[in-house]
């Protein structure tokens, strides 16, 4: 990190610089973070503002509620199924825009689109095209494929996997710029060398691509993953975590916890215990690559 | 002989990346096509036989409280990308540039801020709003979000690479530190500032879940709007579909003029530099 040497005299004029920053940081982010720390820890009656406290009980409750770990379940398979999927077919939709193709700018802009659509517009839509006659629905049909009779959504079998199929076709394009971001950084003299001496494609790709690819991958695959385990706008707009809670995930267990019940102490504790599942797979899949690498360097 | 190869190849990729295209952007032609459907039941109709119906959009302002909503997602994505620019500026530039107590902390609380989910706040974050009676407000879904953390930590970098003697020349001119910040070093910035603002508004122009906790039917943005349509009668799936379009619309004018910043502000990051 560079930083160069600062005048002395300015340690005065440097809290004033910051203070919008510390005045809305203190009072929106960091008041909230510790007042959810103590809810989770209490019981709190939102009509009467008495605050009962109950040490570790919410943590308990969340720990031995089996509708919580359904939730994570359902959340489990949405990010085991979205994740590979998302980053295998930008990977590839990468490599193909990376070559010198007729139109590749109207490509990198359309592919784009979905990503930069709001979640709540793309849900509403996909809402339509997976209901019972809906586009998506007809296709299925004149496919062959065995349709539940009242769309998609609406069917324990399929609610959740309707989703996650909506959230790859959200979420390639982004990941698509990402990969292209990172084969931009591979030197051209690498590519014309490897073609001189006659490489392969496969030989190229494994040689050149895929290591300087590498950093990209572990970014993306972080980020995608803890955005999966958020995912909450989908199941809100879609299918209000049903049928029969089949799209309830964590995020959504949460909320209803929340601003349904208002059982506001128990929505905490789920809060943070979602919240260090999170870091626990961060720091493993941190772990995971960087032995990766470090065997390859 | 290598290069005809290759070319028939990228003709072949061209073609099929054309096929998964259309298939991509099919949600969107649908969406459109409905928005301007004369049949309140239909998502498709023959522009062959039946005439497009554009008073779809007119409708929308009649069955729904629509241009408060499209007022209130313009002045919140408006005010909340100016102040971001506005704001983090200093901030980043402190961070960069100056020695103070406390400068580690908040630097580690704008990496921490990052980090912290949301949905972790939703609860207090929304009990805070009640409390200061914001509850429902254009207040409450633009003052939280004045400063990213994102923001300040993009300035920060931005202000390290520019060389420290503009500044020391303008001091010795007589610029006092307002100066410097705003006048000087700010504008040398200006690439790093639209990368900020283009990101910041396509984040808020598209926000759902803190507009959806904070506000009721007063200062909802479109957004949120549009997943309560099932509270409006009257709002049917052209209507919906025009609603949607009419949400879609500023982003991808952004994107078309503000392409490259958008994709430096997204790929930001993920690439080691």
């Amino acid at each position: 990190m560079t930083d160069p040497n600062p005048p002395a005299h300015a340690d005065r004029t440097a809290w004033v610089l910051v203070s919008p920053w510390v005045l809305i940081l203190g009072l929106f982010w960091v008041y909230p973070f510790l007042y959810a720390l103590a809810l989770a820890f209490a019981q709190f009656d939102v009509f009467s503002g008495q605050w009962h406290w109950v040490g570790v009980a919410n943590f308990a409750a969340v720990l031995v509620n089996s509708e919580f770990w359904r939730a994570v379940g359902h959340t489990v398979i949405f990010t085991a199924g979205t994740v590979p999927v998302t980053t295998a077919l930008a990977i590839l939709l990468a490599l193909a825009l990376n070559r010198r193709l007729w139109g590749r700018a109207i490509f990198r802009a359309g592919f784009f689109a979905p990503t930069l659509t709001a979640t709540v517009v793309t849900a509403l839509v996909f809402l339509h095209l997976y209901a019972q006659g809906g586009y998506l629905y007809r296709l299925a049909e004149l496919a062959g494929i065995p349709v539940p009779e009242r769309g998609f959504l609406l069917s324990e079998k399929t609610a959740l996997a309707a989703v996650m199929v909506m959230d790859i076709w959200v979420s390639v394009g982004y990941y698509t710029l990402l990969f292209l971001a990172g084969l931009q950084t591979i030197p051209a003299e690498l590519v014309d060398d490897a073609l001189m001496h006659g490489a392969s494609g496969w030989q190229r790709f494994w040689a050149i691509t895929w290591p300087y690819l590498r950093p990209t991958l572990l970014y993306a695959l972080v980020i995608n993953l803890i955005k999966s385990f958020q995912v909450f706008t989908e199941m809100f707009v879609m299918t209000r975590g049903g049928p029969l809670g089949a799209t309830t995930t964590a995020v959504y267990h949460v909320y209803s916890a929340g601003f349904e019940r208002f059982d506001l102490g128990y929505a905490s504790a789920a809060a943070f215990v979602l919240f260090a599942l999170i870091a626990i797979v961060t720091v493993i899949q941190f772990r995971f690559f960087a032995f990766g690498r470090g065997a390859e360097e | 002989m290598r290069r005809r190869r290759r070319s028939r190849a990228d003709r072949i990729t061209s073609l099929a990346l054309l096929v998964v295209l259309l298939g991509v952007l099919f949600p969107f032609i649908w969406m459109i096509v409905g928005s301007i459907s004369p049949r309140w039941d239909a998502g498709w109709f023959n522009p062959l036989t039946e005439k497009p119906s554009w008073s779809n959009y007119a409708d929308l302002f009649g069955v729904m409280p629509f241009g408060r909503y499209l007022f209130n997602s313009a002045v919140v994505a408006a005010v909340v990308t100016l102040g971001n620019v506005l704001l983090c500026f200093p901030v980043g530039y402190a961070l960069a540039r100056r020695r103070f107590r406390g400068r580690g902390l908040l630097y580690g609380a704008a990496a921490l801020v990052l980090m912290v989910p949301q949905y972790v706040l939703i609860v207090p974050l929304f009990a805070l709003i009640h409390g200061l009676g914001w509850y429902d407000t254009l207040w409450a879904i633009t003052i939280p979000l004045l400063v990213h953390p994102l923001g300040v930590l993009l300035v920060k970098g931005a202000v390290s690479t520019v060389p420290i003697e503009v500044e020391e020349a303008a001091r010795l001119d007589g610029a006092g530190p307002w100066r410097i910040v705003y006048r000087i070093v700010m504008p040398i910035c200006r690439p790093t500032l639209a990368v900020l603002a283009v990101q910041v508004f396509w984040l808020t122009w598209n926000a759902f879940l803190f507009p959806f906790i904070l506000t009721g039917d007063r200062a909802r943005t479109l957004p949120v709007a549009l997943a309560m349509f099932r509270g409006y009668q009257g709002v049917d799936r052209p209507h919906l579909f025009a609603a949607a379009t009419l949400a879609t619309l500023p982003v991808i004018v952004v994107f078309l003029f503000f392409q490259r910043q958008i994709i430096s502000g997204l790929t930001a990051g993920a690439v080691k530099r």
